[in-house]
């Protein structure tokens, strides 16, 4: 996946962050799905403005964690994503 | 990533309109010229803080309804939502997928026509405008098992709508009233919720399978029963309103324990369990807000328990 690539939240996804934790509600799928505290900044900066590269270096910063297995995690969670049509 | 899904249920046809190839969708031209009320009877319905004006019904609707919720009956109040009931003046909406007579899962369409929620199934259609406080039902029969599964099922969707309306929500899920507590239990179905309540003799059941739960006050909720329960379902014992002690989804295992759930973990599991609300991107959004605020207040737990009564060891504990 390039990561100059840009996605949008499905306009139709409801969704609240808790204690850092995003609860996602997808009504034309009658699914709910919880992401985990990593899923939940990406899915958050997810916003039709910033590329998957400027999401991965915040998560980077943010959780201080190593830059190759952040991305390979990223690309594995936003194909994901993909999948369940939770972005575009 | 875990996902929950809400799934149909599995419809027993059984009394069902008969088989037909063609569904009727009644769009807004419909409603716009609605069919004759059955009489002239009026019957008034308190539901939590949800006041009810069951409008247009004969004199033995009125009085069967009037016996069959007998514990939410009340005076006919300024009500916050009316209730207008007309004969559809058609054999039904929604038909049968097949002639076969084999179970399909319950079909309910909906959809927005400006402030209106627009619903139709088998043997109703109708909308209803929680901004208005109005609504208006079309029901196919007159009396009968069709009358009440489409007079019910059309007010359990208003119920999870209005209740929004006052900060609460409708819960798929059952209620518990024990030393004036209440005890939620929520979960798919099969996961117990009818169970617990047959291993809590003694007790007060608010539901087997739709709890309300009311907002009082600032952070401060109550459970309720709401008597639409159709005909496989306990109607409440009381219509009173309890301090709720906790909600507890329900996991079936040898070993009785309860955990905490984090927030969001319940607020997932919860919205999951939300009857009829979570179909529009805006209702649900608000919904799940709802649910947000209302876990600030509300112990939620995981709860694991086999088939007897000693979860109640362990729910009681706190």
């Amino acid at each position: 996946m390039d990561l100059q690539a840009v996605l949008a939240k499905n306009p139709n996804a409801a969704y609240r962050i808790y204690d850092g934790k995003a609860t996602v509600v997808l009504p034309d799928q009658a699914e709910v799905d919880v992401l985990n505290e990593v899923g939940s900044a990406v899915w958050d900066r997810i916003d039709g403005a910033r590329t998957l590269a400027q999401i991965l270096d915040s998560v980077v910063e943010e959780f201080e964690v190593d830059r190759d297995h952040a991305l390979s995690d990223m690309l594995e969670f936003v194909a994901v994503l993909r999948e369940h049509r939770m972005v575009r | 990533m875990p996902s929950l899904s809400q799934r149909g249920a599995a419809f027993d046809p059984e009394g069902s309109l008969p088989p037909s190839r063609l569904d009727f969708h009644p769009g807004d031209d419909y409603f716009t010229h609605p069919g004759e009320p059955f009489g002239e009877a009026a019957l008034g319905l308190a539901i939590g803080p949800l006041g009810m004006r069951l409008e247009g019904l004969s004199g033995s609707q009125a009085a069967a309804l009037r016996e069959r919720f007998r514990p939410f009956v009340t005076d006919l109040p300024a009500a916050y939502v009316t209730i207008a009931l007309r004969n559809a003046g058609v054999e039904g909406f929604l038909r049968l997928a097949s002639a076969g007579g084999g179970p399909e899962v319950y079909r309910l369409e909906s959809r927005a026509s400006g402030r209106r929620l627009v619903l139709w199934s088998y043997e109703f259609a109708g909308w209803l405008d929680a901004g208005a406080g109005k609504a208006l039902l079309a029901l196919a029969r007159p009396e009968g098992p069709l009358f009440d599964r489409g007079l019910e099922n059309f007010l359990r969707v208003l119920t999870a709508s209005f209740i929004l309306e006052q900060g609460g929500f409708l819960l798929h899920a059952s209620g518990v009233v024990r030393r004036g507590k209440a005890y939620v239990f929520f979960g798919p179905s099969g996961s117990g919720k009818t169970t617990v309540t047959h291993f809590s003799p003694g007790d007060t059941v608010l539901s087997d399978d739709l709890t309300l739960i009311v907002k009082r006050g600032e952070g401060t909720y109550e459970a309720a029963g709401i008597p639409f329960g159709l005909a496989h379902h306990r109607t409440p014992e009381t219509s009173g309103s309890f301090p709720i002690a906790s909600l507890n989804r329900l996991v079936q295992s040898p070993v009785v324990r309860r955990e905490p759930l984090g927030r969001a973990r319940a607020l997932g599991e919860i919205a999951a369990s939300l009857p009829f609300v979570m179909q529009e991107t805006r209702q649900a959004a608000r919904a799940i807000e709802i649910v947000g605020r209302a876990l600030d207040g509300i112990p939620a737990h995981r709860l694991h328990f086999r088939k007897d009564d000693a979860f109640w060891g362990v729910v009681e504990e706190a």
